[in-house]
Formats: C-alpha cells, structure tokens, sequence
C-alpha cells in the first residue's frame, strides 16, 4: 500500500493549526505543522511533503513571502494551498502571479478543501511518474556542453538541482552538499580553466569582474573554448559521479591536494579554500588531463556529516 | 537566496537564507559593502536559513572580515544551520569568530 500523502499546514492560529490537523488525518493524510514561515521553510527543505496549506497573513514571513521561496527552489514540484480570512483584489492577484495552487477560505469550508486537495495530488500523481521511471533505471547519465558566452545565461545550479530533486528525488541535505560541489567544480572550471583569470581577479567587485570578464570573451582563442559538465547516477549502488571538464591549462592539482588532505586552508590571503570544499563534501576525488578535469563521486544516501 | 539587514545603533544584523554559491555571491558583497560604510561596529551574521556557502561566498565574508577588522569591527555568527556550521568549523572560520550553532 503507498505511502499516505503528507501535507504540511502552516498558520499562526494553533486552534486552525489543530483542527485542520485533525479533519486531515481523519481523511487519510499524514500531517505535519509549522506555526510560522520560517519554521515551514525549515521544513520543507529538511523533510518531504505532497502539499502544503499555508495562511497568507502570518507575523514575519508571510504566505506570499513563502509561496515565492518555494516556487524559487522547488519551482512547481511542491503544491502550495493559501488560505485566507478574505481575498483582497490584489492579494489575489500577487497569489496567482507567485503561483499559488489554489485557494481556501476562512472559515474552511472541509469539502471544499479536501476537493482541492485530491485533485492537487492527482496532479502531483501525473508529475511523479517521471520520477518513477529514472528510479527504475540501473544507470541514468546526462551531459551538458556549454561554450564560454553561453555559460552565465542560466544558473547551472537551478538545471542540475532541478535533475536531482524532480526525477531522482535526492535527499534535501545530500543535494546541498552536491549543489557546493558543482559550484566550486563549474566556477573554477569557468573562472580559472576557461578564462585564465587568477585569484585576485576573482576577488574585484561584481561590475569590474564582469567587465574582465567580457574583455577575455573577445579572445578568440578563449571564445572558442567549451566547458563540459556531466554526471551519472547509478541506482544500484547510489552514487552520483559528477565532472567537469574545460579546455584552459590545467593546474598543479598533486600540490594543492597534499594540502587539503594534510590541513584545511585558514589564511585569509589563502586560495584553494573550493578545492578544500570538493574534497571534504565528496567520498572521492580525481584529477585528470594536467587538471583540466575533475571527477567527483558520492552517495546519495548520507550527508559527510552523517559519516563524521 | 535571500538576504535582510538591519542597522541598530552600531549593530548589523544580516540574515541569509538559502544557498549562497558563486552565481548570488555579487549580492552578498553589495551587502557587506552598505555595512562597511556604515557606522556599524559589529556584524551579526544569521545563517540558520542558509543551507550551504561554497567558497566564493567564504570569499566574500573573509574579504569583508579582513577590511572590517582593520578599523576596528567584529564579526559574529549569531546562529547558524548544521551544514553551514561544519563548513566553518572544517575551514577553521571559527579561530578568526565566533560560530554559535542553532
């Protein structure tokens, strides 16, 4: 028998918080409560919920405020109902405009929301079956190729998140870990590898790194280099491998990693601090082609925090 | 990725939710910068809601720690998430502040 949806209700009220907790797990759901947004937002990037029902006007972050985190870092993979004592014009339309699920009233009209909620989760069923077959795949492997002007124009980290949390369903806090991962591997790889630029370019401000930045593309011969991004996951023994490749120099990677193997880097002056990262996060590390690739492997099962 | 700070009297209280990587890491340091010229004295990190820092963003604290120290400001992490705690610790942010968790 699956698994009975779980729903995460949030409000303020603990009377609206108890009574809806009660005429949901009379219907069959499994409930759990947050009294104010930043202890759902918690939540909800611990644990994994089907729905959540959510009241608008709250002290701190309000459900508008949290309807707009969720559709930043879960996009529309998490339904988020709003309820409300009344619905001016505007709240509406901000609501809709966040994309919000749907809406229930106050005082809760039981039927109404029950409704709602099955045809949300009927939805969410039709969505999950893509998520069901990359879990019946012994292997799934997905490469990317991204030439230097292209590169900046979508955030890798929302595409490769998007991967691993919508079809993999992969564990809030071994994604984050990931998530570091990729960014340290890909930045370096776009920064160092690709464009040449040393450390203390990385360190200038946002427009003077952007304006380097646009200066380098105009060399041909960097123009004309690609970056590759790639990872596996094998179902079997859950690992993820991920890596990253450019067409840059390469770099002594045997000195920097006796380093952070022998001591993490405290000096502030210090670089090689992703690299410490890379290879403290991840189960293990290879360089290849003079530094110019990387490969990461991982369990998908346990943070490294889990293991220490 | 989000961030909210708040000067009172000579103190700043910034709290960061989310991740902060390479691709948002331009936004803290604007931050930072309205702390810098300011008349804060000490910087009152929140990083309970913040899931994970990668290196670019310690980048940008500890460029910011270097410059804030030398007239005279202090830097504490009031709360901070487990991941982000383990992080710091890894690093031994912790000898150059203090780190409080949860």
């Amino acid at each position: 028998m699956p698994d009975k949806p779980k729903i995460l209700v949030v409000d303020d009220s603990i009377a609206i918080v108890n009574s809806l907790q009660s005429i949901l797990t009379i219907s069959g759901y499994s409930v759990d409560t947050a009294f104010n947004g930043s202890d759902a937002l918690r939540k909800i990037y611990k644990n994994e919920y089907d729905l959540v029902i959510c009241d608008i006007e709250m002290p701190g972050v309000s459900g508008l405020e949290f309807l707009s985190r969720v559709r930043q870092d879960f996009e529309n993979s998490l339904d988020v109902i709003l309820m409300t004592g009344y619905l001016e014009h505007d709240y509406f339309i901000e609501a809709i405009r966040l994309g919000a699920s749907d809406f229930i009233r106050k005082p809760i009209d039981t039927k109404q929301m029950i409704h709602s909620i099955k045809e949300l989760m009927f939805r969410k069923r039709s969505r999950d079956d893509i998520s069901g077959f990359f879990s019946i795949l012994n292997r799934a492997s997905f490469d990317y190729e991204f030439n230097v002007e292209n590169f900046t124009k979508f955030a890798i980290s929302k595409v490769f998140s998007a991967h691993l949390r919508h079809r993999f369903k992969v564990n809030a806090e071994v994604l984050n870990e990931l998530l570091v991962c990729v960014d340290e591997m890909v930045y370096n790889a776009y920064i160092h590898g690709t464009l040449g630029l040393s450390v203390e370019d990385r360190a200038l401000g946002h427009d003077q790194l952007q304006s380097l930045i646009d200066q380098k593309i105009q060399d041909p011969e960097i123009n004309a280099r690609v970056l590759r991004l790639s990872f596996s996951i094998d179902n079997i023994t859950n690992v993820i491998e991920i890596t990253v490749e450019d067409q840059g120099q390469g770099f002594d990677y045997e000195h920097w990693l006796n380093q952070v193997k022998s001591e993490p880097i405290l000096d502030i002056k210090e670089h090689g601090r992703g690299l410490s990262l890379l290879y403290h996060l991840s189960d293990k590390i290879v360089f290849a082609k003079q530094g110019r690739m990387v490969t990461i492997q991982k369990s998908l099962l346990h943070t490294k925090k889990d293991e220490s | 990725m989000n961030i909210e700070l708040v000067f009172s009297g000579d103190i700043a209280d910034m709290k960061i939710d989310g991740i902060l990587n390479s691709e948002n890491a331009h936004v803290l340091q604007e931050r930072l910068t309205e702390v810098m010229q300011s008349d804060a004295k000490v910087l009152e990190l929140d990083l309970l809601d913040c899931r994970n820092i990668s290196s670019t963003g310690i980048g940008k604290i500890l460029l910011f720690y270097k410059d804030f120290i030398s007239k005279g400001g202090d830097i504490e992490v009031v709360r901070s998430s487990n991941s982000v705690y383990e992080l710091f610790t890894m690093l031994k942010l912790n000898q150059l502040f203090t780190v409080n968790l949860g």
